[in-house]
């Protein structure tokens, strides 16, 4: 049903593709990886994706890597089961089903669960065709977050080098590698670097080629907040689709239907007209479900249903009027015993039992032998009507029943008038308060569809603008500004000469020229920039990583050792073109849970200074 | 270790190529390896978590950082000194009113007699979004 309304310009309606992943081959390395060095292997280790492949030498290096997948790791559904064990990326095919058992190594964008990460680099090794035994016997090009914390470097150095024994290993940032890639020649350069991935974004100065570090800001919103934001935004529009609006769909619609205005409060202005709205809403057409709440049943089944219920309710009542007739049968019945005792003479029981009932003389209990017996006479009398006709006055007496319809009832309206955005559209629904005997007059596509109107500018915004979302942190606009105010002059001109834009959450339409008109902004008057967009901002890190790993086999002054692992720690980082800085403090090795049963494998590790605790 | 090991030979059950049979450990790798991050500092049956994003930078900022070393929260955005602009919570447009029993903002008459119309749950769903739900009534 979902292809069969117009797609396309026609409408705007599109059907959501809901692509499944399809598993990943177990390649077999090429030639060309078994040359005469150990080709490397270039790891593009992103919170969204991770891309993996070889770095062969030769005339033509291979195109795109091999293996691009979900960074992200499930077991099997229905609980952990004996058989299955975790499923990575591409090997779960969709992602819905499983989205609350989905476990990523990454907390925002440094990788804290090693265990998970241990799981994706089998499975990157596996699928490229690692061969070797014992160890992976290739040098390893990894990205790592902007000025990675030294705890999280030295737990993946210890996996790399302990774990797979990689021969030699080097960091690198990955927006520093598309700039690499994009800027070959230029090897001594400034610029700018703004790089949106998914879970926070960086504004990197580069000065004569090298990171400058105390100077780079992160604004910790990127594409999985801005997917969220739209996801919560459509939920509560429709609430009705709560289950349909999935984090895979909002990703769809934010990578093909949204973008970013160049000017964000003059484009609002023109979504408040009607004509541009219904010109360029799209709407997206959910797959037709049988569960729709109240609004889609027609009269008759509404009329079934009411009935049902008043069945019901008149069943709770004949259930506990019986109730009380037996009990006040089984009152009666001793009152009339007590009054039998009066007649047959026996004063003193008779008074007795006057006192435990709590009445003061006969009449008394006569009065009240006589209410209970004509209670119990209507109550009979009752259940017999019951019996026989439908009690409509059941609806009187029982409050809850008119609130319940009510409450049906409002919570229809705000369906259809969510359906049929009121702001915008001309004509009021037709779906009034659905009284038993009209028809309403119902558009089931319509129903199944959302409305993706002011949402598309909105979920991108927030990077420039982290109010919409409550963040207090400044936007991309303005922390570039703080981060310029704080070169001299010449230093910032040279900087905005080359403005260079990267990242996956930077593809919609339109960021080059909203940066370009916040740098008109915050420039003086007359000054020139230039902003320039990756050639490729996904995977322009993997093809910088290959490129410069290429370039710099030979170098030993870029490559960490194993050696040089077991002297200097996990933590040591050797800088490069591309790398953080490093800063020399020395962390304390953590010790292993089973210290003393793997001390001779770990011993070596825990050498060189240090405060060398175990704890 | 028993465990981890156990780890590793389950991930090969799902590769189909012939060579990787099940419970059969994947030959690159050091079978006996113990990332010895997990459990932290305290080994034993104490801790067997990972730490988190906020237990690393917490324990990161006790290091010995001279003034200016660039490390992971000092490279944080300041916050914002220019005023935010307030857009409506329903359709986005700019905001120029605010509603005063349900603090939603909006833009139009429409807006306002769908907002006067809402749920509750829909309403403390968008002030959630903008982080505007406050604990005193």
């Amino acid at each position: 049903m979902a292809a069969a309304s117009a797609a396309g310009p026609v409408g705007n309606v599109f059907p959501f593709r809901d692509a499944r992943a399809a598993p990943d081959p177990v390649l077999e390395a090429s030639p060309e990886a078994h040359g005469p060095l150990p080709v490397p292997l270039v790891l593009d280790n992103g919170s969204f994706q991770a891309r993996a492949g070889w770095a062969c030498p030769g005339p033509d290096p291979g195109p795109e890597p091999r293996l691009q997948f979900r960074a992200v790791c499930a077991r099997g559904r229905g609980g952990a089961r004996g058989g299955a064990g975790p499923q990575v990326g591409n090997a779960l095919g969709s992602l819905e089903p499983l989205r609350w058992m989905l476990r990523s190594p990454f907390d925002r964008n440094v990788p804290v669960n090693l265990e998970l990460q241990e799981l994706l680099l089998d499975y990157s090794f596996q699928h490229l065709g690692v061969s070797s035994q014992g160890c992976v016997d290739h040098p390893i090009v990894l990205t790592e977050a902007v000025c990675n914390p030294l705890y999280s470097r030295q737990m993946m150095s210890e996996l790399l080098f302990e774990c797979y024994g990689i021969p030699k290993v080097a960091y690198g940032i990955d927006s520093l590698f598309s700039f690499y890639h994009n800027k070959p020649k230029n090897l001594i350069s400034s610029g700018l670097i703004i790089s949106s991935g998914y879970q926070c974004t960086h504004i990197l100065p580069i000065l004569d080629g090298r990171l400058d570090a105390k100077n780079c800001k992160r604004i910790n919103l990127g594409g999985s907040q801005a997917a969220g934001y739209l996801q919560r935004l459509l939920q509560l529009k429709y609430p009705g689709h709560l289950a349909a609006i999935t984090l895979s769909r909002m990703e769809e619609i934010l990578h093909e239907h949204s973008y970013v205005a160049e000017d964000y409060v003059a484009e609002l202005q023109k979504w408040r007209c009607p004509d541009y709205y219904e010109n360029n809403v799209h709407k997206m057409q959910l797959p037709f479900s049988n569960k729709i709440l109240g609004s889609t049943l027609s009269s008759e089944e509404k009329q079934e249903r009411r009935q049902q219920q008043l069945r019901r309710l008149q069943e709770l009542n004949a259930r506990r009027r019986e109730e009380k007739l037996q009990l006040d049968q089984e009152r009666l019945d001793r009152l009339l015993c007590v009054q039998e005792l009066l007649e047959d003479g026996q004063m003193d029981q008779f008074h007795k039992a006057l006192i435990e009932l709590n009445m003061d003389s006969p009449e008394e209990l006569q009065s009240y032998i006589q209410k209970l017996s004509s209670a119990v006479e209507q109550a009979k009398q009752k259940i017999l009507q019951a019996e026989v006709t439908l009690e409509v006055d059941v609806v009187d007496s029982k409050p809850e029943t008119p609130d319940l319809e009510q409450l049906e009832l409002t919570l229809e309206d705000v369906e259809s008038i969510n359906d049929f955005e009121p702001l915008f559209s001309e004509e009021t629904p037709e779906v009034e308060k659905p009284v038993a005997t009209v028809q309403p007059v119902f558009n089931l596509a319509a129903y199944h569809q959302l409305f993706v109107g002011t949402e598309r500018i909105r979920a991108p915004e927030i990077i420039f603008q982290p109010s919409l979302i409550g963040e207090e942190q400044a936007g991309v606009a303005e922390t570039l500004q703080y981060i310029l105010d704080r070169y001299p002059k010449d230093v910032q001109d040279m900087l905005v000469q080359n403005v260079f834009l990267t990242g996956g959450n930077m593809m919609y339409p339109g960021v080059k020229g909203r940066v370009e008109k916040e740098l008109l902004e915050m420039r003086p008057f007359q000054s020139s920039f230039k902003v320039q967009l990756a050639s490729n901002p996904v995977l322009d890190a993997w093809y910088g990583a290959r490129d410069w790993a290429l370039d710099h086999l030979d170098d030993d002054e870029v490559w960490i050792t194993r050696k040089e692992y077991e002297e200097k720690g996990g933590e040591y980082l050797k800088e490069h073109c591309a790398s953080n800085i490093y800063v020399p403090i020395r962390l304390p090795k953590q010790a292993s849970r089973f210290s003393d049963a793997q001390a001779p494998g770990k011993g070596s590790g825990a050498s060189g200074g240090g405060a060398g605790e175990h704890a | 270790m028993e465990a981890m090991s156990e780890n590793k030979m389950v991930p090969s059950d799902y590769s189909t190529g012939p060579m990787e049979k099940a419970a059969k450990p994947l030959p690159f790798k050091d079978p006996n390896f113990v990332h010895s991050g997990h459990g932290g500092a305290v080994a034993g049956k104490k801790n067997r978590t990972w730490k988190n994003l906020k237990q690393i930078l917490a324990s990161e900022r006790a290091l010995p950082w001279q003034l200016n070393d660039p490390n992971y929260f000092s490279i944080d955005a300041p916050p914002s000194f220019k005023p935010a602009k307030k857009y409506s919570d329903v359709s986005g447009l700019l905001a120029n009113y605010t509603d005063p029993q349900s603090k939603l903002r909006f833009s139009t008459i429409e807006e306002f007699s769908y907002i006067r119309r809402l749920p509750s749950d829909v309403v403390t769903g968008y002030l959630a979004l903008r982080k505007a739900t406050s604990i005193v009534p």
